[in-house]
This record gives C-alpha cells, sequence and structure tokens, in this order.
C-alpha cells in the first residue's frame, strides 16, 4: 500500500468523504492530527507592536542529547550561564543569540512567536547525523559524520534557517509540501542569509548568498549546500551528487520525494530575492528584507499559496511600503519575472 | 526480495539511495520478515526531517525519521548504510 504525502486539502477531503474506503478515511484523520499538532497555533495577523524603546530578552536553554535521538535531552546551558567549554553548545547558544538580536534589531520581532517565546536546541542529536530540524517546538541539530558533514551548529545560516521555520509556523503557517513548502524553505534560507549579513555587517553586494557554508567537510568539492544566487552551482561530488536546485521556473521539478521538493524548487524563489535585494543594493534586510518579512508575517498569505500568489502578495507589500511606481517595487516585479514567475 | 530505501529531505536536501536482496543477506531477509508496510503512519510535515522511500518487491511506504522505529528502522539504515 502506497502512503503519498498528500496535500492536506485532499486529507480534508478523505477524512470526512462517507463513499471513501475507511482504512483510507482513519489514515487521512490520522495525518491531519499529526500536521495540526505539528503546526501548533496559528497566529492571525500580525502580532500587536511593542512599545519601541522596550528592550526585548533572549531566553535559550540548550540541551545535550548525548548521541541518543530522544528530545529535549539533558539541559546543559541556560540563559545567562556562562559558557560550558563543549564548543557544539556554546555555539548554539551564541547563534541563538544572534538570531534573536537579528529579529530584533532589523523587524522588532520579539523572538519566534513574536511574543518572546523561549528558545531552545538539542545539540549532539543521534550519532553522525547529518541533520538539523525545527520539530514545532525546539532546534535539532546534529554533530554531522565527519566525512561529509561538519557539525551542523557550526554556520550561524543554518541555526536562522531553523529558527525562521518557527516564525513561519507562527506566522504564515506554509504548508511543508510542493510550492508553499518551497515558499517556507524559501523564507528560511532568506532570512538565514540575512542574519549573517547582518552580523558580518555585509551589503547585498558583499555577501555570498550562500547557505550552508562552511558546513561541507573537507575533501567534499562544493562550497556550500545551496546558493541563492546561482541555484545548482553549490556542489557537484560523486559522493553527493550535484546540487539539483533550478534558479527558474523553466527548470520547475515535480517529484512527490522530498514533500514535493521543498528543499529543491526553493532555489526559484531564492533567486527571486536575490535578484531584488541585488538590484536596490544596501543591506539586504532593509528593503528586499523588509518586504518578504512584512509579506510572510503580515497575516494576508493562504497557508497553501503558490510561487505566483506569494510573488503578488510581495508586490503588494512593497507598493504599500514604497507605492507603485517605486524603485522597490519594480526591483520585487522584475526579480519575480526574472525567474519565470509571472505577475 | 529486493529492498530499496531512498532518503530524501533534511536540511541539506540532499538524496540517499540504497537498494538490497534479501536472499544475499540473511540480516535483511530477518528484517524483512518483521517488517508490516501497511501499519507505517503517513509521515508529519517536520520541516528537514528525512523522509524514507521503502520498496520492498514492490510494496511501498514513505516514513518519516520521526516514526522510524523497531525493525522498520533497521531494515532503512542497513540498506542505507553508514549515515543514512
Ligand atoms: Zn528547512
Amino acid at each position: 500500500m502506497r502512503c503519498t504525502i498528500v496535500p492536506p486539502h485532499m486529507l480534508e477531503h478523505v477524512a470526512h468523504d462517507p463513499a471513501a474506503d475507511p482504512a483510507l478515511r482513519a489514515m487521512a484523520r490520522r495525518s491531519l492530527v499529526l500536521s495540526a499538532a505539528q503546526r501548533v497555533e496559528r497566529r492571525v495577523g500580525p502580532v500587536a507592536p511593542s512599545p519601541p524603546t522596550e528592550d526585548f530578552v533572549p531566553k535559550r536553554t540548550i540541551n545535550d542529547a548525548a548521541n541518543q535521538e530522544t528530545l529535549p535531552g539533558r539541559t546543559v546551558r541556560a540563559e545567562g550561564a556562562p559558557a560550558t567549554g563543549d564548543r557544539v553548545v556554546d555555539q548554539a547558544y551564541e547563534w541563538l543569540g544572534v538570531t534573536f538580536d537579528f529579529f530584533e534589531a532589523a523587524y522588532r520581532r520579539d523572538s519566534i512567536d513574536g511574543a518572546g517565546l523561549p528558545m531552545i536546541s538539542t545539540v549532539h542529536y543521534g550519532r553522525d547525523y547529518d541533520n538539523a530540524f525545527w520539530n514545532g517546538e525546539q532546534m535539532v541539530y546534529g554533530d554531522g559524520d565527519g566525512v561529509l558533514f561538519t557539525a551542523f551548529t557550526g554556520p550561524l545560516d543554518v541555526t536562522g534557517h531553523e529558527l525562521t521555520h518557527g516564525v513561519t509556523q507562527y506566522t504564515a503557517a506554509l504548508e511543508y509540501f510542493g510550492q508553499s513548502g518551497a515558499l517556507n524553505e524559501s523564507a528560511s534560507d532568506v532570512f538565514g542569509s540575512l542574519i549573517k549579513q547582518w552580523h558580518l555587517g555585509q551589503t547585498a553586494d558583499q555577501a555570498d548568498w550562500l547557505i550552508g557554508q562552511g558546513l561541507l567537510a573537507e575533501g567534499v568539492n562544493g562550497v556550500a549546500l545551496r546558493s541563492m544566487k546561482e541555484p545548482g552551482t553549490a556542489y557537484d561530488d560523486p559522493r553527493l551528487g550535484k546540487d539539483p536546485q533550478p534558479g527558474h521556473m523553466d527548470d520547475y521539478v515535480d517529484t512527490y520525494r522530498d514533500n514535493g521538493g521543498v528543499h529543491i524548487n526553493s532555489g526559484i524563489p531564492n533567486r527571486a530575492f536575490h535578484l531584488a535585494a541585488t538590484t536596490l543594493g544596501g543591506n539586504a534586510w532593509e528593503k528586499a528584507g523588509r518586504v518578504w518579512y512584512d509579506t510572510l508575517t503580515g497575516g494576508k498569505l493562504s497557508p497553501t499559496i503558490d510561487f505566483a500568489g506569494f510573488a503578488a502578495a510581495t508586490v503588494a507589500t512593497a507598493t504599500g511600503l514604497y507605492g507603485a511606481d517605486a524603485a522597490e517595487t519594480t526591483a520585487v516585479r522584475n526579480a519575480w519575472t526574472g525567474v519565470g514567475v509571472s505577475l | 526480495m529486493k529492498v530499496t530505501v531512498i532518503r530524501s529531505g533534511g536540511f541539506a536536501g540532499v538524496q540517499r539511495r540504497g537498494e538490497s536482496d534479501s536472499g544475499k543477506d540473511p540480516l535483511l531477509a530477518r528484517l524483512v520478515d518483521r517488517v508490516d508496510l501497511t501499519s507505517v503512519p503517513p509521515p508529519g510535515r517536520i520541516p528537514d526531517q528525512f523522509l524514507y522511500d521503502i520498496d520492498i518487491d514492490g510494496d511501498t511506504a514513505t516514513v518519516g525519521e520521526a516514526q522510524l522505529n523497531g525493525p522498520l528502522r533497521e531494515l532503512v539504515h542497513h540498506v542505507l548504510g553508514r549515515a543514512g
């Protein structure tokens, strides 16, 4: 029996269709319960703005899984506690702080949910574990196998990427499948990269626009895991294969794997963001980043929105911020048509 | 029986594939006997989790890493090998 990944509207249909096979109906309901539990609570509309003078304070907890795959693990560093001497633990703590500071400084956002949510990370997860993920409540990091990947706590943009999955969950709640899933992935890459640029004080033309630079172990033929500037060029290695990302709708990849190619087709909106940001120049988080952030958190997106719908929403946001004929709005419009998304 | 496992997803989005024949692999044969692909729950939509497509002689299932337990977990890691 095939248990493919089905979009939620189809699951809803099957779950409540009296003509459907009872086993299928039960499976659809189980699946809906699962994904609803992972979404937690969707905030409708933006969070009420905090007074501009209030200083937001992070609440970080780093847990150690001690190479097991059990969450959350043992707490090894809480907010304000001194460094532990474990490089992985201390790096995770630092990068959570930088990510928190970025969202406060750039967008006046107080943590993941906009209301001071504690940030929880588990490190040393599993053995030779080549991954990091957001499980709906916290971030989880593996140490990498040391042959293909180094520790996932190393690059700042990995933490930025995972934490932004939390921001998306509490705002647009983009369904993690197909084009809305690729937009969810892209939002995490966009803000992951912006956090790194902000931390390094880089303008759009100085940034590397790479995701996961430093994550590939020595000897692997590649510079990073993804390139927002030139999707499909980040790596080409006999053991890893070739970076499969397209940078244009002409090369859109239809697949059911990876939740419908969410880590593949995210190359298209990633490159759109890069085009908008480099056309506008300066600090990318200020204008292009502001347009993307307001679009993501503005409460107007459907969770199953496609690329064209999201593109139109960014143009509407830019129009609201800068005016219909402004250079910013034109840059956003041209960025989407530049990757083959028609408006 | 021919067993194929394809891992997709993960932060890196790097796909991995493994294949083995239980006729030539007694450990795999024992694992196949203990696995029931019809009873695995559908994968949840956890950002960046690994997804495993498992094919045992034409019977298929997609499993998320959070649901990967017991003999099915052993089978997946056995077929994919190191760091699977
Ligand atoms: Zn992701």
